[in-house]
This record gives structure tokens, sequence and C-alpha cells, in this order.
């Protein structure tokens, strides 16, 4: 790689008006090392990669310098030219073309036959070929690059920024939407690059990736470096001491066991593609989870119960008055929340402020009965109540949803359904993208509602935190129901067996 | 109470620059042109603004959801003819010609909506072919020689004043509806994500399908409007290009042309600009062809601006 590689921040501040996003954050990475960045949500993380990547520039006084020469990022076209390159979570990649066309699109110019504007389509494909033997990946260049799959997509990504000279490469958040064993993939890339002298940053709120990925850590807290070790020398715990400033509490929590009567009952659901023949009882103020692995049919069965996808088959049992009777979709919607997976996709209204976006879920409660007009002074007073009540940590109610970090944002939509207080919550992986500290105060919010009898069934692909958060766990594999877990039985083994018995009985 | 009035400030923005700019136009054209500050003159103005006025009022509801209406004038001149030919050809009683404009307007909306939500068909491609069939079905029954004139009362109680009551209350009910109702911010949840409205609760497809009703609505008072000041109602009343005065008047009162934000009021006020515009370049002798790119050029500038603040608010916020 040349002479040697390596990359110093020196005294790097970011002041945005009223808020002093970092100050003085200084560290060295080294080349062949996989250095972790890490943080709870508003330590800095994204500033200061932003800062790295030209999007935003530090104040007076912050140095960069990169092989010990200082370099002055103005936008994101210097970050590349500097060799830096940032592999994000969610993949952007031309569907419809072919990989090395995906490869190589940044700079075409470069491809073209002589004084033409014909491209040299066969030195392309070596071109590409040569980035991912670099990764001893096996995709074949000329396939169009929709018929991958996500972690197929990511390596790609990673050529791309390969192919434009990238020697720095920060991975930030990479496996949210990967598989298990997409992730090993990965991992094994990461690897390779890092034997190869890369410079390599890896973003995660997953504590277990940190530690398996990186060589050492930097913690950043309030804006500032609190801490900086090698991997082996800091555990897990320590760590997220670290991250919070304070000491974690285990959940003062102690589930009640008795339950409730059933209260609602699914019946042999089937969807167009999954789930299959599925059934379950859920009682009142019971938290039962939903595991399975990815693609396993999670949230397709959430959607077809809920009539966001089609139901083919099934049918739906409420119990409004201590006998459980069949009820339509549509009307079960009206005693039901549900918190999705995709809070950008289809969970916040991004541009409404947060107030708008709580009261979104009971308007009724607002409004006049006969034409609707709505009660604006009451409206801002509940959205008031409910963010103190959930703890969303923003300057008002009027604040654009956009502004706050995934957590909050995750807190509002949980906000959103505790105003409409239905009696039974479904959530998609409530935790997604969220920092250790909203993480917990989430898990507390959902044992104080079930304590007050909402019923609650949640989908985690996290096995820690489904097991510390509910009272019984179903399994599903292929849309099918394979397996169910009394609390007294959680173990990662036993949630396993209906899935490998599965596997194996093919 | 400074944090209050800062609030307000920012809530209405686009208001406030409204009222500027038209207070400028209305101050040059006072004392450059004679005879421009009367009452006579400025009503006169008020009625020509009316039509264009209240159709950009529904074309915000139907962009506010993020959708698009451009059959709003062919609506407008086929419900006109459908009215007038109930009531001339056919002898039918005036009031009843009214409503006939009315509910045509808003049938053929309904069928724009009905097409949109429920067949979930691209509102660009139904309202421009809903377009070719009001201009065709205007075109037919009115025939070669046109339809015949309406009795005067028609236009005597529609006259200008009637008029700019219409204006008013139509302007003020459906700003009402949009900022102040439940059904209002429905659109606007819809506007802001359709896939979130949805998981909220939120019923899209008939609040879809009302919205373009109103808009066709819309069309219908407009309609009714322009059959009291012609007398009678022909094909080319709702010229194609007319479509572009309503959504510039729409765009450039700050309703966002992707859905979920944007006022009645301020697109009515843009309606006043654009209209007024219209018509100081007509007093000014410029060509018709030379006015129609000004304001195009106008629509540009104003959505470039507008999306110049995203930008800038964006780079602020992060």
């Amino acid at each position: 790689m040349g002479e040697q590689l390596s990359l110093e921040f020196k005294n790097i501040s970011k002041t945005f008006p009223g808020v002093k996003a970092l100050s003085n954050v200084s560290f060295k990475a080294q080349p062949g090392k996989v250095c972790g960045l890490v943080g709870v949500n508003g330590a800095g993380k994204s500033t200061l990669m932003n800062i790295l990547g030209g999007i935003h520039q530090p104040d007076e006084g912050g140095e960069i310098l990169i092989s010990g020469q200082r370099v002055v990022i103005e936008d994101p076209k210097a970050a590349t030219r500097n060799g830096i390159a940032f592999i994000q979570q969610e993949v952007q990649a031309f569907d419809t073309m072919t990989v090395y066309e995906n490869i190589l699109a940044s700079d075409l110019d470069k491809w073209c036959k002589k004084k033409s504007l014909i491209l040299d389509r066969s030195a392309m494909k070596a071109e590409a070929q040569k980035y991912l033997d670099a990764m001893d990946s096996r995709i074949d260049v000329e396939t169009p690059v929709y018929t991958l799959t996500v972690g197929d997509k990511q390596i790609i990504q990673i050529a791309r920024a390969l192919s434009q000279g990238g020697r720095i490469l920060l991975f930030d958040e990479p496996t949210a939407s990967l598989s298990d064993h997409e992730v090993a993939m990965l991992f094994e890339v990461i690897r390779k690059l890092k034997a190869q002298g890369y410079i390599i940053f890896y973003i995660s709120h997953f504590l277990d990736e940190i530690f398996e990925m990186c060589d050492n850590i930097v913690v950043l807290r309030d804006g500032r470096v609190v801490g900086e070790a090698g991997i082996s020398d800091i555990n897990k715990e320590k760590l997220v001491e670290m991250m919070l400033g304070y000491q974690l509490e285990g959940s003062a929590h102690t589930r009640k066991t008795e339950l409730g009567d059933v209260i609602f009952q699914a019946e042999h659901i089937s969807g167009e593609k999954l789930p299959k023949d599925f059934s379950f009882a859920l009682h009142k103020g019971e938290i039962l989870g939903v595991w399975g692995l990815l693609g396993s049919g999670r949230s397709e069965l959430f959607n077809t119960i809920l009539g966001i996808d089609k139901m083919v088959e099934g049918k739906l049992l409420f119990s409004r008055n201590g006998t459980l009777a069949e009820i339509t979709q549509g009307e079960f919607y009206k005693h039901i929340g549900y918190l999705t997976e995709g809070r950008h996709y289809d969970g916040l209204f991004l541009n409404m402020p947060i107030g708008q976006n709580i009261t979104s879920s009971n308007l009724d409660e607002f409004s006049t009965r006969g034409l609707g007009i709505l009660n604006t002074a009451k409206e801002h007073e509940e959205a008031r109540r409910l963010m103190k009540e959930v703890n969303v940590k923003a300057v008002d109610e009027n604040m654009k949803v956009s502004k706050l970090s995934g957590g909050n944002q995750q807190k509002v939509i949980i906000a959103k359904w505790f105003l409409k207080d239905p009696e039974i919550l479904f959530m998609d992986e409530p935790t997604k993208g969220v920092d250790v500290g909203a993480k917990n105060e989430i898990k507390e919010l959902i044992f104080q509602k079930a304590e007050n009898g909402t019923s609650f069934v949640v989908i985690s692909s996290e096995l820690e935190e489904i097991m510390s958060l509910c009272d019984r766990i179903i399994v599903i594999y292929e849309g099918r129901l394979v397996g169910e877990v009394e609390k007294a039985d959680f173990s990662k083994e036993n949630l396993m067996k209906g899935i490998v018995s599965q596997e194996e009985g093919r | 109470m400074s944090g209050g009035l800062k609030r307000f400030l920012n809530d209405n923005k686009q208001l406030l620059i409204m009222i500027g700019v038209i207070a400028g136009m209305f101050i040059i054209l006072s004392l450059t042109v004679n005879n421009f500050c009367t009452v006579r003159n400025l009503t006169n103005l008020l009625q020509q603004i009316a039509p264009i006025a209240i159709m950009s009022a529904g074309a915000t509801y139907v962009l506010v959801i993020g959708g698009m209406d451009i059959s709003n004038p062919a609506v407008m001149a086929a419900a006109a003819v459908v009215g007038v030919y109930y009531m001339t050809t056919l002898g039918g009683n005036l009031v009843a010609g009214a409503f006939v404009i009315l509910l045509t307007a808003a049938f053929m909306g309904l069928i724009n909506g009905f097409a949109i939500a429920k067949l979930k068909m691209v509102p660009m491609v139904v309202t421009l072919s809903m377009m070719t069939v009001g201009t065709g079905l205007a075109t037919i029954l009115s025939g070669t020689r046109g339809l015949p004139t309406l009795p005067a009362e028609f236009s005597d109680f529609l006259n200008k004043y009637t008029v700019i009551v219409i204006l008013l209350a139509v302007v003020i009910i459906l700003d009402f509806i949009l900022v102040r109702t439940k059904f209002g911010r429905m659109l606007y949840y819809i506007g802001n994500n359709a896939k979130t409205a949805r998981i909220s609760g939120i019923d899209s497809e008939k609040i879809t399908m009302i919205t373009y009703t109103i808009s066709g609505l819309c069309a219908g008072i407009a309609a009714v409007i322009n059959t009291a000041s012609i007398a009678t109602a022909r094909a080319n009343m709702g010229p194609q290009s007319q479509i572009l005065d309503i959504i510039s008047a729409a765009v450039i009162g700050g309703v966002n042309p992707n859905g979920g934000s944007g006022r009645v009021r301020d697109a009515a006020l843009g309606a006043v600009l654009i209209v007024g515009l219209t018509n100081v370049m007509n007093l000014l002798g410029v060509s018709d062809y030379y006015t129609t790119m000004v304001k195009g050029a106008i629509v540009i500038g104003a959505m470039g601006i507008a999306s110049f603040r995203v930008h800038l608010a964006a780079k602020k916020g992060a």
C-alpha cells in the first residue's frame, strides 16, 4: 500500500447553532486494524463521520491528517479523492444494471474506448473482477444486481469503494439488514481487507459485533472521546458504562407469572406466500415473543393478521366482554397498535411535528363528533403529556420528527400507540437501531404497560432481548409455527429446536 | 410572548411573503395605471380571479395528499356545457341547472378518485384521460352552432359581488377544513407518508376519493361562475393551458408539489398573483406567448426557491 497509511484526528470540534456536537476529538487510526467507533445516539459518531466525509466542516483549529499530511475535506468529492469511502447500511445500487456496471458506475469516463463515447465493456469486466477477487467473492460480474441478496449487494458496494481508490473504509451499521450467514460472509471480507492494510472504521449498535470484529475501540460520549482501548483490554459491562457514563442497572421488574384470560386468538392464518396455517393465542397482559430467522415470515405474520397484506385464509377471535368471538380485520385494527420494523418507511411522518405524529393514531380524541373540528390546544397538551411519559428528548412538541435521534424517534412511535391505548400492541423489532440506553427505557415501558393489562406481541431477532422481555416465545420457520417455549425453558437451544428439526426433516 | 410571535411568523411565513408581494404589486399598479385603484376595477379583477382561485383551492387538496389533477379546466368546461344544455335545450330550471353543473363536476372528480384510489392508477394518466373525456363531452354537447344564451336572471343573480362572496366563502371554508378538522389533518398525513398513514389506521382510499371529488366540485363552482359571466357555456371556456395557472397559483402559494404541506389560503393568494400578473401584462400589451413563458418561469423559480429552502434547512439541522 505504498508509504505508511494512517489517519489522525487532531482537536476536532464542531459547533452547531446551540449545540457543541464534538469537542477536541483526537485519536489515530492504524492501517490493518479495525477501529470500532461506539457511543449512544447523539454521542457525536455521525458528526465525526460527516466531517470525514466532507459533509460538515470542523471548527477552526481542528485538523485531519492522512499519512501525516494535513488534508482539508471541503466536500464529499474531496473525501473520495482522499481515499475515504462509506459503506452504508442501506445498500445503494442500480438494481437493473449488472454487477460490473454498478462497481464502476462512478467514473465511466475512464472506461470509454479511445476518443469515443463507447464503453470498453471487456476491460470493465476485468477491472470489476479484480476487486471481487480481492475479496474472494464468487459473484458473477455479469449478473443483474436485482437478483442478488442484500449481503452480495453490500459486497458490490465495497468493491465500488475500492475501485474509487478507497483506502479508509467506514462501515456504518453494515449488518442491520443482513442475515446471520451474510454477516459471517461480510466479516470474512472485512478481515481480508484488514490484512491488506486498509484502515477500517466499524460503527455498530450491536456490541457483540464490535467485540468480534474490532481490534481497538474509541468511545464517544457527549462529543468527547471518553476512552480508547484495545479490544482485549475491555469487557462488555465496562464498555456500556463508558458509553452511558453510568452503570446500567438490570431491570427491576419481576414479571408476575399469572396472566389474564385469552384476549386474542389467530386461527390458521395464511397469507399469499407466508405465513402458512399459523395459529396462536394471546392472554391479557402477556408479552408474547415471535422468534425466527430473517426471512422466516415474522413481519409477514403481523402484516397478514392486521390486513396490511392479504389474508388468504384464517380467522381472528377477539374477546371484548370475556367471550371470544370472531372479528373482522377492519374492526380488529381499532383495538390494536402496530409498531413496524421500518421507522422511516412506514412508522413516522418525518416532516411533521412530534405532536402531530403522536396524535395521528387517535384523532377522534381531539375532534368534535359531527364535523370533526380539531381541538388543537388539547392536542398539544396530550402530546406533551405522552412525550413526558415515554421520555422523548426534544425541545418541544413542535419539533420535526426528522431531527430526532433514532431512539427518540422510536419513542415517538411508542407514544403514538400509548395515546391510543389499545388492548393489543404488535411490535416488530421495537429496539432496532436504538442505542443501549434507549433500548432499556423501551423495555421498561413495555413492562409497565403490560402490568396495566395491555397485551404485547413482539418480534425481535436479538435472542437476549426477546428472552428478557417475553413471557412466552413462539418460533416461526418458513411461515409455520414450529415451536413454543415457556419462560422457564428459555434458552437458545430450546428456541432452535423447532428450526433444527425442520431442517433435518428435509 | 416573543416565542409565540416567532412561532406565528414562522408558521405564516408564506402568507406574509404573499401579502408583501401582492401589496407591492398593488402599490406600483395604483401609482402607474390610471383608474386601477377604483372599486369597479378591483371588483372586476376579483371576479376574474375567482374561478382560478377556487380551482387552485381544489388543486391544493389534491397536491397535499401527494396527488395531481390536471383535468380541472376540462371538467369545468364539460360540467358547464352539461348544465347549460340542461337549462336551455332541455328547458330545465336555473337553480337546478346550477346544481347539475356542480354534480357533474363532482362526479367526474369522483371517477378520477376511484381510478386512483381503488384501481391504483397513476394520477397523471387518469386525470389526463379525464381531460380529454371532458373536452370531448363539452364539444359534442355544445354542437357545431354552440349552445343558446341563458336567461338574464342567471347572470344577474351571479353578479360580481355574489361571485366575490362565493370566492371568499369557498376559500375560508376549504382552508378551515384543511387546517382545523380531522379530515384535513388526514390529508397531510397521507401526503407526508401514505404507508405510515395506513399503519396509523387512516382509510386513505376513502380520503383520496373524497379529495378528488372535492377537486371536481371546485371545478364545478368555477363552472357556475364562468357560465354566469358569459351567459352560456362553450367547450373552449376551459383551455388546457389554464391548468398551468391553477397549479402555479398553488405552488407559488407554497403548496408542496410532492405532498404533505400547503394551505388553501396561500394558494388563493397565489391565484391573485398569477391572474393579476396576466392582467397587468395584458394591459401593457405584452403578447400571450410571452405571458405564458413568464408564468412558467415563475413556477420553476418558486419551486426552485422552495427546494433551496429545504436544502438549507437540512444543512442547518443536521
